[in-house]
């Protein structure tokens, strides 16, 4: 099992609080509990690896808002239900109840990071940690704070091990 | 009896007699008179754009992405605001952002208007403050000051009043940052407009004010080129570096080493803006640059470290905080030159130069505080001479050894403590990996993507000198950094303007694409050359300033051409600009206010609403702060986005911590009336956003073209616009954007050569009502194609209204 619950070192502080860190299991539980999850993936997830399992998560069900240019990685994936979206508008509209989604479904209940540069991702979430009531996971190799739960920070080995561990209990 | 008028005059009779007449009262009424035709907004205070500001962020809402969730600013506290909870005074976490915003904005606005003020004393003092302002073939001289003000200044010491009313409405504005001010981030939001208005008119002053004074190019298309790059400095010769923005003192060293015949015996170069005002002294006409660019901030660390430089030079602004430290360590001595930056170092602005001289040479001193800049002028070059040879004799040498540079790398432990504290996470470790088995080229792909801030070195557990490894494996790319770099050519003219103006408000020119501030991009400098490049083959105009035209000379493309080479350079359509430093940005918005005032004949004169309501309806420009850092970055961008101008920052500018982005799906805030009936008129949803960021330049390219887009573009207008999102987001996202239909009035909007594969998507995808014997749109868009139509967002301007 990998273990990516530790190290949480935080390098420079949002304020007193920050993401518990968290287990592949549970972020597969979470996942299976909401109602309307959102897998939000970032430009650095077109890495050859890491693409295959950001595209293994969304084969299980999960629509995908890529950000930047990272919807490249998910056009033609028979199975995938992916839109691009600018991650800043992402979190302005996530901030508002009368969002009706990527889908016109109404807003999510559960967003789920991958592959977003760490400093970015960071404060995009501290709109939706001050200003939603949204829970947040972050998957990527980066402890991050401003996220409801985190993986710690891990190497790229130990990354790819938790991704398919949680891609397991989907 | 004659009219007392502001200025100079002698009494007769009385020798050595001189009375200077500053102002007069009734004064601004009477010049208003003058002026002719005067908006209702001169000289505005802080309440007095407060409706335009409103009518703007009811559109474009505050985004606030706190970086701290803690307010401190007062002893109540500190207080946690998590969640927008209260802090003890009541201020709620929007409320603080908005004010943190704020501040950063004035802070900005005071950097730029504070050189402005040092700049004009200088200039007054040394030309007269009866000097006329030169500024190239326009009529309209400062069109930011005289939007603003209502006055249009033609001397120096015209000059004086609008920076003192810039002066003091900064000082209103840092009043409301104080504990039991504004407690409501609107009124925050709206400040922050004001202070971003304010740096547009502190720029122009400062940049108006040099370009008359100092010879420098004047609207002129054909600026000479000028050197750029660590590669060009040749480190046989004495190296005078000089860094900051404030070209003053440097003139003095300049005409010294002229007159000593020093120019081809020793290398004078620069980093930052001093150093792109630097190319620009003196070259009014063509002549040659008598200075060399290094780059940007991102260089200074790097440029002190590779141990070159014999003696620095600081003005103010964007210098490092431990220039004085890091060159110590290398015999450096430290030249002060302006009281913004003294480094704690003793003021010999009074000394003999024989003494500073001696005092520094010898390493009594590390440096020194030189206010005098005809004592600079001389001291600086003298210096440089006489540090060469006692630094060659003593073998000063910084960078390690080809032994010392395997043992640091195999001293790493790869603990990824240098990866994490690194702002953008550069992998460090996998670089020391690589370079012990032989392999420079990672390290040398990050000396590009390296900013040379040195929080890698004091994280490093095994006290490694990253950076020194970093340049040292990277010696081969440093020395093929030589590029051109088009000295800075100030205002656009007004028969550009007139030749273009037309283009620019029909649209069948796509757009301005204003490259601007500094260099803390995500992923290299490159990216720029790549945005430049692609705007200017699709026939947007590009417009440079600071860092980011440095940064944009640094390449070159097969034929080996940097883009000022390739592309000409006056204002028109596919054509590249540098306006010239930081303070050139005023240039930037001027050049939209004269679409207003040269091709619609709007009156100008204290107009801002008015002016600031025809930019964000009919004139396509976007700014793009790529490697955005510093607070004046956010200054100039407010200023932008006040007068109608979005801007996109890159990934970074997250930092500053808010953004102004609409929603598109809220549609009744996609409407403006008519003014020639006062009618509501629906408008598609651009631009989209004030502020915002973009993840990579592959996300912003179709951003750019989208939010070009504006509801007065004719039909041909909007086709090109239209037909550049599209293949812009198909060849970088490789999709066909979602919303492209809500760009389309009728079905001369479409691309033409796709219209009717774009008719058949209407009709399938959208429920649009096609006729295809006529191949013409029935039915089915939301905002109406009509060339006459006069959007505008403010109700007093509507005839019928």
């Amino acid at each position: 099992m990998a273990d990516v619950s530790k190290n949480l070192k935080v390098y420079t502080t949002y304020g007193p609080k920050s993401a518990r860190g968290t287990k592949p299991a549970i972020v597969a539980k979470m996942i299976e509990k909401a109602k309307r999850p959102l897998f939000v993936v970032g430009s650095e997830v077109l890495e050859e690896k890491l693409l295959a399992r950001a595209q293994a998560i969304a084969k299980k069900g999960i629509p995908v808002a890529a950000t930047g240019h990272s919807i490249k990685g998910f056009i033609d994936e028979e199975g995938v239900d992916a839109k691009y979206i600018n991650i800043h508008f992402l979190g302005t509209f996530l901030c508002d109840p009368k969002w009706a989604g990527l889908d016109d479904n109404g807003c999510y209940d559960l967003i789920i990071l991958l592959g977003h540069k760490k400093y970015y991702i960071n404060q995009v979430l501290s709109a939706l940690k001050n200003f939603s009531d949204l829970n947040t996971i972050n998957i990527g190799k980066h402890y991050t704070q401003n996220a409801t739960l985190s993986f710690g920070n891990v190497t790229p080995e130990v990354h790819l091990e938790a991704l398919d561990e949680l891609i397991d209990n989907l | 009896m004659s009219e007392l008028k502001t200025g100079t005059f002698s009494v007769s009779d009385l020798e050595n007699v001189q009375i200077n007449i500053g102002s007069i009262v009734g004064a601004i009424e009477k010049t208003a008179a003058e002026e002719g035709e005067v908006g209702l907004t001169v000289k505005p205070n802080i309440s007095g754009l407060r409706d335009w500001d409103y009518k703007l962020l009811e559109r474009y809402n505050p985004v606030y992405t706190p970086m701290c969730d803690q307010c401190c600013y007062c002893t109540f506290g500190t207080c946690d605001l998590t969640g927008n909870k209260e802090g003890a005074c009541g201020i709620n976490m929007e409320g603080h952002n908005a004010r943190e915003f704020m501040l950063r904005v004035i802070t900005g606005a005071s950097a730029h208007s504070g050189h402005g003020r040092h700049l004009l004393h200088h200039l007054i003092d040394k030309y007269g403050a009866d000097y006329p302002l030169k500024v190239g073939q326009t009529n309209i001289i400062a069109p930011n000051v005289q939007m603003v003000t209502g006055k249009k200044p033609e001397t120096l010491g015209d000059l004086e009043g609008a920076l003192s009313y810039v002066e003091e409405q900064l000082v209103q504005l840092l009043a409301c940052v104080h504990v039991g001010q504004e407690g409501e981030a609107i009124d925050f939001e709206s400040k922050a407009m004001h202070g971003g208005m304010l740096d547009h008119v502190g720029m122009e002053v400062s940049d108006i004010a040099q370009i008359s004074c100092l010879e420098m190019p004047k609207a002129d298309e054909n600026a000479p080129l000028s050197e750029i790059g660590m590669g060009t400095i040749d480190s046989e010769k004495p190296v005078l570096l000089v860094i900051g923005h404030n070209v003053a003192g440097v003139t003095n060293i300049i005409d010294y080493m002229e007159d000593h015949d020093l120019t081809d015996k020793m290398e004078l170069c620069g980093l930052c803006c001093t150093a792109l005002d630097m190319t620009r002294y003196r070259t009014e006409g063509g002549d040659v640059p008598k200075a060399k660019v290094v780059g940007t901030l991102a260089k200074e660390l790097k440029m002190i470290r590779s141990g070159v430089p014999d003696v620095i030079v600081v003005d103010e602004q964007c210098v490092r905080a431990d220039v004085l430290r890091e060159a110590r360590k290398l015999m450096m001595p430290v030249i002060t030159t302006n009281d913004k930056i003294m480094y704690g170092l003793p003021d010999r602005s009074e000394d003999d130069i024989e003494d500073i001289i001696d005092d520094l040479k010898s390493g009594r001193d590390d440096g020194a505080l030189i206010l005098d800049f005809e004592k600079l002028g001389e001291v600086a070059p003298r210096l440089t001479q006489e540090m060469s040879k006692i630094r060659k004799e003593k073998g000063v040498v910084s960078l390690p050894t080809e032994e010392e540079f395997n043992e640091l790398t195999s001293r790493c432990v790869h603990c990824l403590a240098c990866e994490l504290e690194c702002p953008t996470n550069l992998p460090i470790s996998d670089a020391m990996t690589a370079a012990e088995e032989g392999d420079l080229g990672p390290f040398e792909i990050l000396h590009d993507k390296c900013v040379a801030c040195g929080r890698c070195e004091q994280a490093c557990p095994k006290d490694i000198p990253v950076l020194n490894v970093i340049e040292k494996a990277s010696q081969r790319v440093i020395r093929e950094e030589r590029g051109k770099v088009r000295v800075g050519r100030g205002q656009i003219s007004d028969p550009e303007i007139r030749e273009e103006g037309v283009n620019l408000v029909m649209g069948t020119t796509p757009g301005i694409i204003a490259m601007v501030g500094c260099s803390n991009y995500p992923d290299g400098t490159k990216d720029l050359y790549r945005i430049a490049d692609e705007m200017l083959r699709r026939n947007y105009i590009v417009l440079m300033s600071g860092c980011s035209a440095m940064d944009l000379g640094m390449y070159q493309n097969d034929d080996g051409e940097t883009l000022y080479e390739k592309y000409p350079a006056k204002f028109q359509k596919g054509n590249l600009i540098n306006v010239g430093s930081c303070v050139s940005n005023s240039h930037i918005t001027a050049a939209t206010i004269k679409v207003a005032a040269i091709f619609a004949q709007r009156n100008i004169t204290g107009n801002y609403e008015e002016i600031a309501d025809y930019i964000l309806n009919r004139v396509g420009a976007v700014g793009v702060a790529w490697g955005a850092y510093s607070q004046k970055a956010s200054s100039i961008g407010t200023g932008c986005n006040r007068l109608g101008i979005p801007v996109i920052l890159g990934p970074h500018g997250s930092k500053y911590r808010r953004a102004l982005i609409g929603k598109p799906y809220e549609e009744d805030k996609w409407k403006v009336l008519d003014a020639r009936n006062g009618e509501t008129m629906d408008i598609p949803p651009a631009p989209e956003f004030l502020l915002t960021t973009a993840e990579t330049i592959d996300e912003m390219m179709p951003m750019l073209a989208k939010n070009c887009i504006r509801p007065s573009d004719n039909n041909m207008g909007r086709m090109i616009k239209l037909t550049h999102y599209i293949e812009l987001s198909e060849k970088y996202l490789g999709i066909m954007p979602d919303d492209w239909y809500k760009y389309v009035r009728n079905e001369t909007d479409l691309p033409l050569a796709r219209r009717e594969e774009f008719l058949k998507k209407l009709e399938q995808e959208y429920g649009w009502d096609i006729d295809w014997n006529k191949k013409k749109i029935v039915s089915g868009p939301t905002s109406k194609l009509d060339v006459s139509a006069q959007p505008t967002n403010v109700e007093r301007l509507c005839k019928e209204a």
